[in-house]
């Protein structure tokens, strides 16, 4: 289930990057905006794909921004929350 | 005014400074000794009254040491954006002829080495010795910040403003605004900004109201709004409404009470969004702001009285008087167009306020363009209503506001056209979730390869600085020109809405 996740976390990504910074030369765990890749106002991006399609609904379980900023930490939300 | 009287016009009355983020916080005492530390480092290196200095890193409490000491010795502060390329740092060098240049560990190395031997670089973070105070050389007619905006021709365009042109615009808020609201500001807007320095800072702190600074924009800030707002009991914010698309998501409510005003600016605040901030702020007190560089920041809002927020919706004006004419420059005036239109009539914003820059610095030909016996055109389009409040219609000139940031699309045509491989080129405003508006780029090039296109962006990232940088780009044979061979940049825009952008990401992935 993970990997069909971490499959669409990164075509989503591959839309908002920033077109210069291979995502593939990313790790996991690496910080996404430390790495060049999204700006970091991004993050809202990040978050209406999740509510969209995860159905993840951050008004009411609150937002730990550095959750968002790997894209483990975004797998380990969508397991956690993800509907 | 005559020598002698214009003196001594620096205000030291300050509050508190707070970094939230970092803990640091100086009082009025300390902040006094830092000035007059600073003032004392300047004075040993010689800066004279009308020096010009650069100040690269905002948003800390030693910036505001620097600019009271560079203020106080008669010098004049230009703060510029610590991420500017070096290219563009050098075009402003060669616009200001700056004496000194200040940087911290936070300024881009690279930026700093591209100075010219003739400025000289002062470490901001260098331990200063203390010193007194020394006299105030801070005249009323002299000139005090210098703002650089987008320029329409490409060309950096220099706002100066003197100790009395900002002064004016404080008063004016102090009698519209009172200080009450303002005892605890916090600010998240970047101090390179008119909006952020001027009045989001500089108002309340110099009325002695306390000034919490962030640095700007950043996302786990804004995630944790309401959280800040209740740890430093904070009354009051301003903002630009892309902030908000993201905090309004992320952010629980403060819970303290304590948030007494909000100020929203920089950019259309659809009325939907403007309702979800009074809901989230817990306050009605949710002004929409307008204001410009040239004329201090803020110069009208939703202040007084009860109001239901709408598309376009300001407000009565704050220190200025508000014409909505039929012509929107010097030749619509001379042209027939200085007659106001009637009330709920679209027309021309011009704007009288005491608080108007002197003008663009060394381009008196822009400055006569725009400013007509005291009264500025502001380039937007609106009406007056029954009660003489201002509402917002449109902009005429073709700038692309990103998220409050304005960019001039003839700054990133220039960027792009020295590229060999340009044929034709046209950036235009393009929608965008977060910001609002983004940059897109429509582009003709010499030849059909991938390789041009790869060659193109790399030229423009040596020269544009990355909020700058077109996020969309088409490819075109040629650009669309009307029967008279000019270039719309709405048509160009059109022309491109029913073709797919490039697929950048791969496009500069293959080598």
């Amino acid at each position: 289930m993970r990997e069909s996740h971490r499959e669409r976390v990164l075509e989503f990504l591959r839309t908002i990057q920033k077109p210069d910074r291979p995502l593939d030369g990313v790790a996991e765990t690496d910080s996404l905006v430390e790495a060049g890749l999204i700006d970091s106002l991004a993050l809202l991006e990040i978050v209406a794909f999740l509510e969209e399609h995860y159905r993840i609904d951050f008004a009411s379980t609150g937002l730990e921004p550095e959750l968002l900023t790997s894209v483990s930490g975004i797998l380990d939300l969508i397991e956690r929350e993800g509907r | 005014m005559p020598d002698g009287h214009d003196e001594g016009h620096l205000l030291l009355t300050v509050g508190q400074l707070v970094e939230p983020v970092t803990g640091r916080r100086w009082d009025p005492p300390a902040i006094l000794r830092e000035v007059g530390a600073r003032c004392a480092r300047y004075e040993r290196r010689g800066l004279r009254p009308g020096d010009r200095v650069f100040l690269h890193s905002g948003n800390r409490l030693e910036f505001f040491a620097e600019l009271l000491a560079v203020w106080r010795l008669g010098g004049c502060a230009v703060p510029v954006d610590g991420r500017l390329t070096r290219v563009e740092l050098e075009r402003l060098v060669d616009a200001a002829t700056p004496r000194f240049s200040v940087v911290d560990d936070a300024t881009d190395g690279a930026a700093a080495a591209a100075l010219p031997s003739t400025v000289e670089v002062v470490d901001a973070s260098e331990p200063a010795t203390p010193a007194d105070l020394p006299a105030d050389r801070a005249r009323a007619s002299a000139d005090a910040l210098i703002l650089f905006t987008s320029g329409s021709t490409g060309a950096p365009k220099g706002v100066v403003h003197t100790h009395a042109s900002l002064r004016a615009r404080w008063s004016a808020l102090e009698h519209h605004l009172g200080l009450p609201p303002y005892a605890r500001t916090l600010c998240l807007l970047p101090t390179h900004f008119g909006h952020g320095l001027i009045c989001n800072s500089l108002f309340p702190w110099l009325a002695g109201q306390d000034l919490f600074v962030t640095p700007p924009f950043r996302p786990d800030l804004l995630a944790r709004l309401g959280a800040l707002v209740d740890e430093h009991r904070i009354t009051f914010l301003s903002s630009v409404p892309a902030m908000w698309r993201l905090a309004l998501k992320v952010a629980r409510p403060p819970r303290g009470a304590t948030l007494r005003r909000v100020h929203c600016g920089s950019a259309p605040l659809p009325a939907t969004l403007w309702e979800s901030i009074r809901r989230w702020a817990g306050t009605p007190e949710v002004f929409n702001t307008y204001g410009l560089t040239e004329t201090g920041s803020w110069v009208a809002g939703t202040s007084g009285g009860d109001f239901t927020p709408a598309d376009g919706l300001i407000g009565p004006p704050w220190g200025a008087t508000i014409r909505v004419l039929r012509g929107g420059d010097a030749e619509g005036l001379a042209a027939g167009g200085d007659a106001p239109c009637a009330p709920g009539e679209t027309g021309h914003v011009w704007l009288e306020t005491p608080a108007l820059m002197r003008g663009y610095l060394g381009r008196d030909d822009l400055t006569r363009r725009v400013v007509v016996k005291g009264r500025f055109a502001t380039g937007d389009l609106g009406l007056l209503d029954e009660r003489g409040w201002l509402h917002l219609r449109g902009r005429e000139r073709d700038e692309i506001n990103k998220g409050g940031m304005k960019i001039s699309p003839a700054e990133v045509d220039a960027a792009a056209e020295g590229c060999p491989r340009v044929e034709e080129v046209c950036a235009f405003a393009v929608d965008d979730p977060l910001y609002g508006q983004n940059v897109g780029l429509a582009v003709a090039l010499t030849d059909g390869g991938d390789g041009a296109v790869r060659e193109l962006y790399r030229w423009m990232g040596e020269r544009l600085s990355e909020a700058k940088l077109p996020v969309r780009w088409w490819r075109l044979d040629a650009i669309p020109r009307s029967d008279r061979g000019k270039v719309s940049r709405e048509a160009v825009r059109e022309a491109c809405a029913g073709r797919a952008p490039l697929d950048l990401a791969r496009i500069l992935q293959e080598r």
